[in-house]
């Protein structure tokens, strides 16, 4: 018997089993509880209904009609893969406009309207980086990603809890998540990318905004709760470019 | 035309992933958005959103929270786009009342019927445990909240779930 089952009450020990029928701790416990060892019998009754109810009839997989992705920029798989580079590489230099003007855009394949499309699509991208936790990555994996020729950068933007090499409009850039008071929040360093002015980020779940920042921008993009005004500034104080 | 050796790999391995989480897709969708026509355009719509992004899946193991993330934003769109009301639960379409009647079984039905009736809040996290089979821990990054928070919920929904069904036992 373990001392978290000695310790366990009745209350702590339904809430257990309420929250996962197949909690098997509170061993202790429900050796001497007759009430709560009924209750967990109930639990496992309902969660057997639940599971029953839940598992509604599927119909046969009908398959959308599947857009053609460029063939130059289908990435192959492998050990060493790496996200192919477009053609049009040297037309980054026309994003500010793009962006502003709802020039299309091609990248990986894919055709985006503008920067601000390709930044929001980006979100769905990586899904399982958007998660709160507490866990930062290590300076190492941080230096790895954010080389120092790229731009400096110190914790001042917050608990930065992912970094991983992405490709905004031909460029690899990197792209961190920190984490900010209503969830986890999208930075993206985009050291290639100038803009004029900032561009307002916004879908149905998400919002946020580009950022000039010398010759280049950041785009910053949270859920549409998140109160991004202060990361914005502590992001902006944080980064310094090195070109 | 020949589909080059690398757009066929890419569909082939689409249709892989496609082919072991698309119950998961419908179901949770279904659950979602408590209507079945919907969750077959959501799903559909998914479906062209994962093919068009599945570059950016680098590891297929992740495969499936990937999915039930943009399911999740798809169906939120969906909303978003239509602006539907709250669902009522005493005046359904045929889609919505499809989802609770399925098979002629009045216990299951009674079920689907309360679950159908918690709240967005009990049902999702109760849905990606129960039928997709997430830990506490992985539907806690699926919702963006804490793994206490999950719990929380988790016990509330049963709680709710099982009074329900207590009290319509006794009537």
């Amino acid at each position: 018997m373990s001392t978290a089952d000695t310790i366990m009450n009745c209350e702590e020990y339904r809430e257990a089993i309420g929250a996962d029928p197949s909690f098997d701790g509170g061993a202790g416990h429900v050796a001497e509880c007759a009430e709560c060892r009924a209750y967990r019998s109930e639990m496992l009754a309902l969660e057997q209904r639940i599971g029953r109810a839940l598992a509604i009839e599927v119909p046969q997989l009908v398959m959308p009609e599947l857009p053609e992705i460029a063939a130059d920029n289908v990435v192959t798989l492998g050990p060493a893969r790496r996200v192919a580079r477009p053609a049009w590489f040297a037309l980054a230099a026309t994003v500010a406009l793009a962006a502003v003007l709802g020039v299309r855009m091609l990248t990986g394949g894919i055709e985006y309207d503008s920067l601000a499309d390709e930044v929001l699509a980006h979100v769905d991208h990586e899904p399982y980086a958007m998660r709160v936790t507490d866990r930062p990555v290590s300076d190492e994996r941080l230096a790895e990603v954010v080389a120092s020729d790229v731009a400096r950068l110190d914790h001042r933007g917050g608990l930065i809890t992912y970094v991983q090499t992405c490709v905004i409009n031909g460029h690899e850039v990197p792209h961190l998540v920190i984490q900010g008071e209503r969830g986890p929040v999208m930075i993206l360093l985009m050291p290639d990318e100038m803009i004029e002015q900032a561009v307002p980020l916004s879908d149905e779940t998400s919002r946020g905004v580009i950022l000039p920042v010398g010759n280049g921008s950041i785009a910053i993009i949270g859920g549409r709760e998140e109160r991004l005004e202060r990361i914005e500034k502590s992001v902006l104080d944080s980064v310094t470019w090195s070109t | 035309m020949h589909e080059s050796n690398a757009e066929s790999q890419r569909r082939q391995r689409f249709d892989r992933i496609v082919a072991v989480f698309h119950q998961d897709m419908y179901r949770y969708a279904a659950w979602l958005s408590r209507d079945k026509a919907i969750a077959e355009d959501v799903v559909q719509e998914a479906l062209l959103r994962a093919w068009k992004s599945l570059d950016a899946l680098r590891d297929d193991e992740a495969a499936k929270p990937w999915l039930l993330t943009i399911v999740r934003r798809e169906n939120a769109r969906y909303f978003e786009r239509r602006r539907l009301e709250t669902v009522d639960i005493d005046n359904l379409t045929a889609s919505q009342a499809a989802l609770l009647a399925e098979q002629p079984d009045e216990q299951l039905d009674d079920m689907r019927a309360a679950i159908y009736a918690l709240d967005d809040d009990y049902r999702e996290p109760l849905v990606l445990q129960v039928l997709i089979g997430l830990s506490t821990k992985e539907i806690a990054e699926q919702l963006g909240l804490k793994q206490g928070a999950v719990l929380t919920r988790l016990h509330r929904a049963r709680a709710k779930l099982k009074e329900i069904m207590d009290s319509e036992a006794v009537t």
